[in-house]
């Protein structure tokens, strides 16, 4: 969130030095198109780098175990709809820096030049590589091309649950809050 | 020989812009690429007759084995002389016979130039894919040709009658070629004939063949849109229905006669149809005033011979054929060519308006002459020749051929008489009606005139040059060829004096006033025309009925038939060869009852639920439900992706029925037990769903040669030990790729649909926003 | 092989369901019912695929005890388009109620215009041929006694 004008207009320096940089929690003038819930709020705040930490796992783990670019995308994409549920579209925009569509786009580019880049060296496209590396702590680490597929899924998907809560989710809250069906339905016939 | 076709093609794209610079000149430009053809074609004649028949061959689509192959034989050879030659003077002539800045000029030259290389593919062409695709080429050029600038509704209802007639003709023949090539297990025409397939399949394959020659060359009872046709300009005419369009049934039908002659499926068709024809359509010239339409009942009467002819199957009968072929085509587009110039002049083509033509026009008399006595048969023209060469034939063949000589004697009465009508009618002076003024014919329309009507008088003098290449033809017919030739004396014989006494029977036909009287009638339920009309009202009756009652505008009714006929076609299919499954078991773990009742339970309450909210989170519930069953599978990658997208389709669904009022808008059923249908019809097509599944699971023998394949190399080809992964990621990665990009667009739709929206809103509320902005501005 | 009776009747189940709502005038029922057809969809897969068995991971189980991996693929993909599909028509269900004001599928216009033809000309049919006069003008050409159109 970017700081108020009125303080931009009247800048008093010793005034911000121990102002956050960046607002942790709403302040009341956000509006929101829903009740408030504050415990909900804080616990959202909290438990999504958690949760995005397990989705990474999940599309880490997808070689060996149950999981990969799909549940580790929709895991994601959920951490978001946590934060969306919790604080409405201030609270995702809080979240979200890039444009959803980027994401998408990113995700699918990276699917399709993981797909070409064999083609470069004369293999069939899609053909896929293992790469063992030995690092001094870690012990061997095997990586195979086809993860860079799964990257590519994961941001997609990631991408189009985001990009769903900014159309389906914050497109779709016009009014405000506590709006009956009659209110609305008037509000419809006045646009039409 | 693909080349020549190409280049016809190439050059019919060009002549659109060659018309818009030079004008008529375009049509003497179509007109070099025919010609060189017909230059190119004659000059390798000797290899055509040399019995060596060069093959070319250009796959198209070699996946599937189709390719285009020409072979360059006799008959080939033959139909080349029509089509490049007489395509090439029709050319020349219509640059002459156009009014100069006629906007058609580019349309018609390119297209009678794309009719001419289709022709020239269809003659060549020895598979039947090609055969019938430039078949149809030749009929949509047809179509295009008379239809012109469609502006009148005789124009367009001639077209549409010849497109349809021969069309439907084109989709037989299809199918009758498709079923033959099938059964003799090549494309390949040349080899279907030389080894003919026998059998019921074949029986039927010929008919549907036969079909499509009887509906491109105007058989009774197709005829009608021969006439019809001749609402194009007249150089079209001559060269589309007289000289080679037409003659492409006459040309499939010889084709293939030399493998089929003996079925009586394939000769009795022809020969009672076509001797129908020419008896018909000489009778029904008699009364015709037009010339042009009276010329149309001629050809019509000609092709019906020609079919008489090659449905006798006969050495001489096929050399008579061959001949009257290459005569017809020379005599009747001279012809068409002389209508032509008498309309073009005069302004008219009705008899009774023309009169002292033939002293104003010496030189297009004689040539018209020429070519009218070689259509009657009159000595020494070619027609003669040939119709000598036909009588012959069928004089000395079975018993049913003297039948046919009965009828081909009447048909050519009917011919003389209306040649003589033709000619009277053109050049001749009539006491009552003033001589008609008219300019003089022309110097370059007449010389055309002339080429095709001294060829049928010069090569009835020396046979010989063309003997050779017809009687290559006809030897297909028979290995010891009788010792016949063609010739204007063979001596005091039986044709000969059959010749003459058809000669002065037409005559005298001619000079009685009975005949024109009477030609017209015919009793009206048998009129062709009616019954096509009858035919065509009725298909848009039926596509009109079955239309509105099966496509009713509602999307419960469209879904409820397809339901039903899924039901109904593959599940009766399936039902007939049912198998009682081996072992038939109640459930594979215990665990799955409770789950399955959960989920139907849900299900059911779906369907009953007033409020939305209720019924979203019952699919939910399906969704988990199905979820815990793919556990109790042993799919874990499943039931997590089932878990999660199940959560996430359940907040989209809460997002967007925020906005909508909480209970379903109340059906109207249009019938009132319309539900009980649904419902009814609902649980058969599910009902035979499970079925489905049964049997599928049923027929199911142990782990898949590709899953195990996937198995075993999942961890050393991919270097992943969880097989779905691996499946996802690497063995089927191209799915997943496209799946993705549903996905991505997907999104996008969705987006695009729902902040679409937001533009919609009154231009009042954008404004008063920018000028809050405004104002703050302002007020920084 | 064998034959999960339980399976078969949840298949029916959810398929009759998913038909029944797609029949259905509200377009969210038909929704719904889409949503449905696809779990059905995904479970027929399953049991299509051969009984239950060890999940697949290579190496940890005989290869003769495991399930059929190449449904499950098959089905997860297919989740994740139903989803997206449910989604975009749910955007459309908003459409239409942003649009029309309610999510009713309506008739095609068209359509219905054919049906009201279809049954004018029914009615038509027992007065009297109406074709009849056109019939015989197009039968002209069969034998035209003037001169026909004047050429271009």
């Amino acid at each position: 969130m970017t700081a108020e004008p009125e303080q931009r207009i009247e800048p008093v320096p010793w005034e911000e030095w121990d102002r956050p940089r960046d607002q942790w929690l709403m302040a009341e003038h956000n509006c929101n198109t829903w009740p408030r819930s504050l415990l909900l709020e804080v616990c959202a705040r909290i438990v999504f780098p958690t949760v995005l930490m397990v989705s990474v796992y999940l599309l880490l783990a997808g070689h060996h175990d149950a999981g990969g670019g799909f549940s580790g995308g929709l895991v994601a994409g959920l951490a978001f709809v946590l934060r969306y549920v919790a604080g409405g579209s201030a609270e995702l925009a809080a979240t979200v820096r890039i444009r959803p569509p980027v994401v998408i786009g990113s995700g699918l580019s990276i699917a399709v030049i993981t797909a070409l880049v064999p083609a470069l060296s004369g293999q069939p496209v899609l053909s896929s590589a293992i790469w063992k590396l030995t690092l001094p702590v870690l012990g061997e680490l095997k990586i195979t091309t086809n993860l860079f597929l799964d990257i590519g899924v994961y941001l997609l998907i990631v991408g189009v649950v985001i990009d769903l809560l900014r159309t389906v989710g914050a497109g779709t809250e016009l009014g405000g809050p506590g709006l009956d069906d009659e209110t609305l339905e008037r509000e419809e016939v006045e646009r039409t | 020989m693909l080349t020549a076709i190409a280049a016809h093609f190439v050059l019919a794209a060009f002549l659109p812009l060659i018309a818009r610079r030079w004008g008529r000149a375009a049509f003497v430009v179509g007109a070099l690429v025919p010609a060189a053809t017909l230059v190119f074609a004659l000059s390798h004649a000797g290899s055509a007759l040399a019995e060596r028949h060069p093959a070319e061959s250009f796959a198209w689509a070699p996946a599937i084995g189709l390719e285009f192959t020409t072979r360059f034989d006799e008959l080939a050879l033959l139909m080349i002389v029509l089509v490049s030659g007489i395509g090439a003077l029709v050319l020349c002539y219509y640059a002459c016979y156009a009014k100069p800045g006629d906007r058609a000029v580019g349309r018609d030259s390119s297209l009678l130039v794309l009719f001419a290389g289709s022709m020239l593919g269809l003659v060549l062409a020895d598979d039947v894919i090609s055969l019938y695709i430039f078949w149809e080429l030749t009929t949509v050029c047809s179509f295009l040709l008379v239809g012109g600038d469609g502006l009148t509704k005789k124009l367009r209802k001639s077209a549409t009658q010849a497109l349809l007639v021969t069309s439907l003709g084109g989709l037989a023949m299809l199918l009758g070629l498709i079923l033959l090539a099938t059964a003799a297990g090549t494309t390949r025409i040349s080899e279907i004939l030389a080894n003919p397939p026998g059998g019921g399949v074949v029986t039927a394959a010929v008919l549907l063949i036969l079909l499509g020659a009887f509906t491109k060359s105007a058989q009774v009872p197709f005829h009608p849109w021969l006439p019809g046709a001749m609402v194009a300009p007249t150089p079209v005419s001559a060269y589309l229905h007289a000289a080679a369009m037409v003659k492409a049934g006459v040309y499939l039908v010889a084709r293939f006669a030399p493998g089929f002659s003996d079925l009586p499926a394939w000769w009795v068709p022809i020969v009672v149809l076509g001797l129908w024809t020419m008896v018909l359509g000489g009778f029904r010239a008699l009364r015709q005033h037009d010339l042009k339409t009276l010329l149309a009942y001629g050809t019509i009467s000609q092709l019906g011979f020609l079919m008489v002819l090659v449905g006798a199957g006969t050495w001489i009968a096929a050399l008579a054929d061959v001949t009257l072929v290459l005569a017809h085509g020379l005599f009747k587009s001279a012809l068409f060519l002389t209508v032509g110039i008498i309309d073009k002049r005069t302004g008219t083509r009705d008899i009774r308006e023309l009169s002292g033509l033939g002293a104003r026009w010496p030189p297009l008399t004689v040539f018209a002459t020429l070519a009218v006595l070689s259509m009657a048969g009159f000595p020494p023209l070619l027609g003669f020749v040939g119709k000598e060469a036909a009588i012959e034939g069928l004089l000395h063949g079975q018993p049913k051929d003297l039948l046919l000589l009965a009828g081909v004697v009447l048909g050519s009465v009917f011919t003389v008489a209306y040649s003589l009508r033709f000619l009277v009618g053109a050049f001749g002076t009539r006491p009552t009606v003033a001589p008609t003024e008219a300019p003089p014919s022309g110097t370059v329309m007449t010389t055309i005139v002339g080429i095709p009507a001294v060829t049928g008088l010069v090569l009835a003098f020396v046979p010989g040059l063309v003997e050779p290449l017809l009687a290559g033809y006809a030897d297909a017919y028979s290995a010891n060829p009788p010792d016949y030739h063609l010739g204007l004396w063979h001596g005091f014989t039986m044709p000969l004096l059959l010749s003459i006494a058809i000669i002065v029977a037409g005559y005298l036909l001619h000079r009685t006033a009975l005949a024109p009287r009477l030609a017209g009638w015919v009793p009206g339920p048998l009129h062709a025309q009616r019954g096509y009309q009858a035919g065509v009202d009725g298909l848009v009756a039926l596509a009109q009925s079955v239309t509105g009652r099966l496509q009713a505008g509602s999307l419960p009714i469209y879904l409820g038939v397809i339901l039903v006929t899924m039901v109904a076609v593959p599940g009766a299919g399936l039902l007939s060869g049912i198998e009682t499954p081996v072992d038939l078991r109640a459930w594979d773990s215990l665990l799955q009852v409770p789950l399955a009742a959960l989920v139907l339970v849900a299900a059911g309450t779906v369907v009953l639920a007033r409020r939305r909210l209720t019924a979203v989170l019952l699919t939910g519930v399906v969704g988990y439900g199905i979820g815990a069953l793919f556990i109790v599978d042993g799919g874990a990658d499943l039931a997590l992706a089932q878990f999660l997208v199940e959560s996430l389709t359940l907040v989209v669904f809460v997002f967007v029925i925020r906005r909508f009022p909480p209970r379903f808008v109340d059906d109207r059923p249009y019938f009132r037990r319309a539900r009980w249908v649904k419902a009814t019809l609902a649980a058969v097509a599910g009902t035979f769903v499970a079925v489905l599944a049964v049997l599928f699971s049923g027929s199911r023998e142990g782990m898949p040669e590709a899953s195990r394949f996937y198995i075993e190399n999942a961890e050393d080809a991919t270097g992943a030990t969880n097989v779905v992964n691996a499946i996802i990621v690497d063995f089927r990665a191209f799915d997943t790729i496209g799946e993705i990009a549903v996905l991505a667009v997907a999104a996008t739709g969705a987006a695009s649909l729902i902040l679409a929206r937001a533009r919609r809103r009154p231009p009042g509320g954008y404004a008063s926003e920018e000028a809050v902005a405004e104002r703050a501005e302002v007020k920084q | 092989m064998t034959v999960n009776l339980t399976m078969a009747v949840v298949l029916a189940g959810l398929y009759a369901v998913g038909f029944y709502l797609l029949m259905q005038r509200s377009l969210m029922r038909v929704i719904l019912g889409i949503v449905i057809l696809g779990h059905g969809a995904n479970l027929f897969l399953q049991v299509a695929g051969g009984p239950p068995g060890e999940p697949v991971f290579a190496g940890t189980a005989l290869i003769e005890a495991m399930v059929d991996p190449l449904p499950q693929a098959l089905a997860l993909t297919a989740i994740v388009i139903t989803f997206a599909l449910t989604t975009f028509l749910l955007a459309l269900a908003y459409r239409s109620w942003a649009l029309l004001g309610h999510d009713e599928v309506q008739d095609d216009v068209e359509d219905r215009r054919i049906r009201e033809a279809e049954r004018r000309r029914e009615g038509m049919d027992e007065s009297d041929e109406p074709d009849a006069e056109a019939a015989e003008a197009v039968a002209g050409f069969e034998a035209p006694e003037a001169s026909e159109e004047v050429p271009r």
